[in-house]
């Protein structure tokens, strides 16, 4: 939980609304600009305007934005929220402290800002983390000025009011994570504990999905509503596959076959070409991407279920969500399955063969003994 | 590994292998048993009774007149059921996608709205089984733990499909994932218990009536 | 215990040995079909008991439960497990004792449950193999058990008042019919059922008299005369060897070619479809029902048959001649062609009900009140042809039915279909 002292502006420290005067935005336009994140929250309107209000009068929260293991897509995603004027008010909005991608400063100067900001905001800042965390090698995979990953997030997390992890990377490991790991890479939340963690995953995920929670975080001060997976419930609640333009087709049993067919001319469902929809959780199908122009499944191609844990592993990105996925090595081929119907038939065969083998043993033993019990008779 | 993943990955893959080795082994167990050679002169030819027990096959399929009244009820509940079952299993897009993906063929399927009428109705047919089942002093005397599993088995792979389906209950990934876990049971289960009759309903049909049908007898 | 055969035995000894005799037989096929069985309880109502009582333990495969039990104890596939858990448990003496009832008393191995079960499964055919067991367990009913003693020793189920022999050529006399006895170097050897001898005598010349009037070389032998197997109905399948083989033996000593069993279902069933399994090898000789043999002969020409006048006739098919020995058709041709008008029964031919006193049943006496509520089904059927000659062509049938006349007062007595066509015989030559 964030302490309300975050949003107290300190003294010397221009609050929100005096820092947007200064950039020219006023009330109106701010307001305007928070009931629209709320909305993309699928928050109530007058929430934007209470939203707007807290914000006008917080001190901006300092944030720290540490880059790990990762490809830097989820920055550049970030930075392509919708309104033009939203990266700009999130840099307003926020005291970003550090962040090795945007700052002018580098070397020592850029560690030390680091240093200080953890210092400073001790208990109050925010940390955002892109990217998983090497552990091999003793964390040799990623380092900055001389210190892994590893260190950096466990000293970053002590003094953090919260950490939003940006991306599948750091949500759940991602891409580097993947089989077979090769750098030990773990997501966040198996690094740090005891702090709020939310999840904002997706490869990347949707830029107006990071702003809006983290407007959401710095404006409330309380962590919003999330899934198991610590997914802000209001951006993943609800599966591609449920808000999906295609899905009356499914429901139909109309699929495209393959992406040059006839059914895929015609938009029908992609289910069959390997959509991950019905089992990935993400805004993509209401949000869209690039303000609202398109999302995969629109241009024709099926989700590749991005923003869940593991997806990396789970087999083909284009064979069907019911096809049984054996392991690592992805959908069973109908060679494989042959080839363990015959190993195990054989194994059957075998084990039958004994079981006939014992009972005709046990038959003809008991055939003797009445044999012989006549003989006595006689 | 989640839940879906490990349904449709090592459990999956075990049910399988415990599957075709069970089958096989239960079939072997009994055919490799002594097979008496029947040495009284057959009325009719080998080629006539032969047939006569494939035919069997399929007029077996439902009571002969003299049985329909105190019978057809019954058969027709247990063979609608089935039915249903079958047009659900093959039928139904998700199902052919996974069992196109083992055996490398596909085919047309249904509306999905068509399969879950069937498979309600289905589901309702199964739960009067079940009624039936427990009613009936002679199917009750009749059954054992291995019907009532059997069944209970049965109506958790339909529940959870339907379940998934209609997404109530929980999300679609553990509701899928759920469903295909209860059929990974049912394939672990299939080779121990009553769910066999699926492979002896035809021989059984056809060897019983070769043998009636050898002695010039009715099958 | 009065009605356990084998008395002393201890009950151990007794379960110990019906298992072992059970699955000592137990063979591919019959472990098929206790494997197949899903518990629809679709033949009980194909059998005469349960559809009479609607007590569910007449259901045909219960009659074989222990049985099932024991086949998944020791001979299935998963029998080490079944063992080791203990799923199954172990049959006991008790369950055997009751198990007699309905093993014996209320089956009459009639087949008509394996003609419904969905399964295809042949029920009659396991209960028949349960009887050995039962048997090799001392559990046989002692009336069953004590004929067959009898008739493994002696040739006949019981002590007669004067040897079958004298009692042949007394009926010859009496019906003044040539009686060929004991002749060798015949076409046709000729049993006879002892009922036949004891209370049907009319059979007894009826058949003399068609095969001399058909003109075929044939022979009753005293060595080898009665057609009943009480070995059969007991279970005791060495002793049903033993008493098939008398006929086997004077059939090849007489050089027969055909053996012809006359008027008796069961013992056409054990000639025909289980003498040779018994003895060891194909019988050198053919076996045929007396209707078998006179529809032949009517096919070919030989025999004629005038008209009879027995106005609306039912006939009630012996099971063990039409559903489970195939011979359906023949008597309907010899009744056709006697132009008797017919009016089957509801349940006909193969499917028609059980007289009741098959399998042994009409001769165990504390079976008797369960026959006649089953019976009851049966009266009625025939009651409602509205026939009143009532045709029949096996002496169990006969003699159970005459049981029920005097027990319900019932206005009908089934007679022979042989002696019918021994009395409207036409000379082949007539005609031309
Ligand atoms: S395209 Fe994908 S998300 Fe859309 S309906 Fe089909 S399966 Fe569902
Ligand atoms: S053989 Fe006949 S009497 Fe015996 S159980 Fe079957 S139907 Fe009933
Ligand atoms: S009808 Fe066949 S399958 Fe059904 S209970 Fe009887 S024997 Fe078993």
């Amino acid at each position: 939980m964030i302490t309300r002292d975050a949003a107290t502006p300190a003294s010397g420290q221009l609050s929100v609304g005096e820092m947007l005067l200064a950039h020219g935005i006023g009330r109106r336009g701010f307001i305007k600009f928070c009931t629209a994140a709320a909305s993309a929250m699928a928050l109530p309107p007058w929430m934007g305007a209470a939203m707007a209000e807290q914000l006008r009068n917080a001190a901006r929260p300092s944030v720290v934005y540490l880059s790990f293991q990762e490809c830097t897509g989820c920055f550049e995603s970030f930075t392509r929220s919708f309104a033009p004027t939203i990266e700009n008010l999130i840099f307003n909005v926020i005291s970003l402290d550090y962040d090795d991608t945007l700052m002018a400063a580098a070397g020592d100067a850029a560690e030390a800002a680091l240093a200080s900001a953890m210092r400073d905001h001790f208990g109050n800042y925010v940390v955002v983390v892109d990217g998983s965390i090497p552990t091999g090698a003793g964390g040799a995979y990623c380092t900055a000025g001389g210190r892994s990953a590893v260190d950096t997030l466990r000293e970053a997390a002590k003094g953090a009011s919260a950490i939003i992890c940006v991306g599948t990377c750091s949500s759940f490991g991602g891409i580097p994570f993947a089989d077979p790991n090769p750098t030990g890479a773990w997501p966040v939340t198996a690094i740090v504990g005891g702090v709020p963690i939310i999840n904002v995953s997706g490869c990347p995920p949707i830029p107006e999905v990071i702003t809006g929670t983290l407007l959401q975080l710095v404006s409330t001060g309380q962590i919003p509503d999330l899934d198991e997976h610590r997914r802000p419930k209001a951006f993943f609640g609800n599966t591609i596959h449920d808000r999906c333009y295609r899905r009356p087709f499914f429901d139909a049993g109309k699929f495209a076959k393959t992406f040059d067919d006839e059914g895929a001319r015609n938009g029908w469902c992609l289910y069959e070409l390997g959509c991950k929809g019905p089992t990935t959780f993400n805004a993509c199908a209401t949000l869209k991407w690039n303000g609202g122009t398109s999302f995969p499944i629109e241009s024709g191609h099926g989700c590749l279920g991005c923003s869940e844990p593991g997806f990396w592993d789970k087999g083909s990105f284009y064979s069907a969500e019911s096809t049984p996925q054996w392991g690592k090595a992805g959908e069973a081929t109908p060679k494989q399955v042959v080839e363990l119907a015959g190993i195990t038939a054989g194994v059957g065969a075998v084990l039958g063969t004994a079981s006939a083998g014992v009972s005709r043993l046990r038959q003809a033993s008991r055939q003797k003994a009445a044999e012989h019990e006549h003989q006595g008779d006689e | 590994m989640d839940l879906l993943s490990f349904a449709r990955g090592p459990a999956l893959k075990v049910a399988l292998a415990v599957f075709c080795a069970g089958v096989v082994w239960r079939i072997a167990a009994f055919a490799l048993l002594r097979i008496r050679r029947d040495l009284n002169r057959p009325r009719n030819s080998l080629f006539k009774y032969l047939g006569a027990g494939l035919y069997t096959i399929g007029t077996r399929s439902w009571p002969h007149p003299e049985f329909i009244r105190r019978t057809g009820a019954g058969e027709a509940l247990g063979y609608s059921y089935h039915m249903g079952l079958f047009v659900v299993v093959l039928l139904f897009a998700p199902h052919i996608a996974f069992l196109g993906s083992l055996f490398g063929i596909t085919w047309p399927g249904l509306p999905n709205s068509v399969i879950t009428v069937i498979a309600v109705i289905s589901l309702t047919l199964f739960l009067a089984v079940l009624f039936r089942r427990v009613t009936s002093p002679v199917i009750r005397m009749l059954s054992n733990f291995d019907d009532y599993f059997s069944w209970f088995i049965t109506m958790l792979v339909m529940v959870t499909g339907l379940a998934a389906t209609a997404q109530i209950g929980a999300r679609y990934s553990t509701l899928v994932a759920v469903h295909i876990l209860s059929v990974d049971v049912l394939l672990l289960w299939f080779p121990f218990g009553k769910l066999m009759h699926a492979f002896y309903i035809f021989p059984s049909r056809a060897i019983n009536g070769a043998i009636l049908a050898r002695k010039g007898a009715a099958s | 215990m009065s009605d356990v055969a084998v008395e002393g035995l201890p009950a151990q000894a007794r379960v110990a040995g019906a298992m072992q005799g059970f699955s000592r037989e137990i063979g591919a096929l019959s472990a098929f079909r206790l494997e197949s069985c899903i518990h629809c309880g679709i033949c009980a109502d194909a059998c005469h008991y349960y559809v009479a009582t609607e007590d569910p333990q007449y259901t045909p495969i219960w009659k074989v439960e222990p049985f099932k039990q024991a086949y998944k104890r020791e001979a299935s596939a998963f029998a080490p497990l079944f063992r080791l858990f203990g799923f199954k448990r172990a049959v006991s003496a008790e369950q055997l004792e009751h198990w007699q009832h309905l093993l014996f008393d209320s089956c009459n191995l009639c087949g008509r449950c394996s003609l419904i079960c969905p399964m295809g499964i042949d029920v009659a055919a396991l209960i028949e193999q349960a009887r050995h067991a039962m048997f090799d367990a001392g559990l046989a009913p002692k009336e069953l058990y004590d004929k067959a003693a009898h008739q493994r020793a002696t040739g006949q189920p019981e002590a007669s008042a004067e040897p079958y022999r004298d009692q042949l050529i007394a009926i010859g006399v009496r019906f003044d019919v040539r009686i060929p006895l004991d002749e060798s170097d015949v076409d046709v050897m000729l049993c006879i059922p002892r009922t036949d001898i004891d209370h049907y005598p009319g059979a007894v010349a009826a058949l003399a008299r068609v095969m001399s009037h058909l003109g075929v070389s044939c022979t009753f032998r005293s060595d080898g005369l009665i057609a009943e197997n009480y070995g059969y109905y007991a279970g005791g399948r060495e002793w049903q060897r033993d008493i098939s083989l008398r006929l086997i033996d004077t059939a090849i000593a007489c050089k027969a070619k055909t053996l012809i069993v006359p008027e008796c279902g069961h013992a056409y069933a054990a000639l025909r479809w289980e003498a040779a399994d018994l003895y060891g090898k194909p019988l050198p000789f053919k076996v045929l029902a007396v209707t078998e043999f006179l529809a032949q002969e009517l096919g070919a020409g030989r025999l004629r048959l005038g008209n009879a006048t027995t106005g609306p006739t039912t006939f009630q098919d012996p099971c063990q001649l039409s559903r489970t020995g195939g011979v359906t058709e023949a008597p309907r041709a010899l009744m056709k062609a006697m132009g008797v008008d017919l009016q089957e029964m509801r349940n006909n031919g193969s499917f028609s009900y059980c007289c009741g006193g098959g399998g042994g049943v009409v001769d165990i006496e504390r079976a008797a009140p369960l026959r006649y509520r089953t019976m009851e089904i049966k009266l009625r059927e025939i009651d409602d042809t509205g026939a009143n000659t009532f045709l029949t062509t096996c002496s169990d049938c006969r003699r159970t039915f005459d049981d029920a006349q005097r027990h319900f007062s019932w206005d009908k007595s089934p007679e022979s279909l042989l002696e019918l066509v021994a009395k409207n015989l036409i000379d082949a030559g007539a005609g031309r």
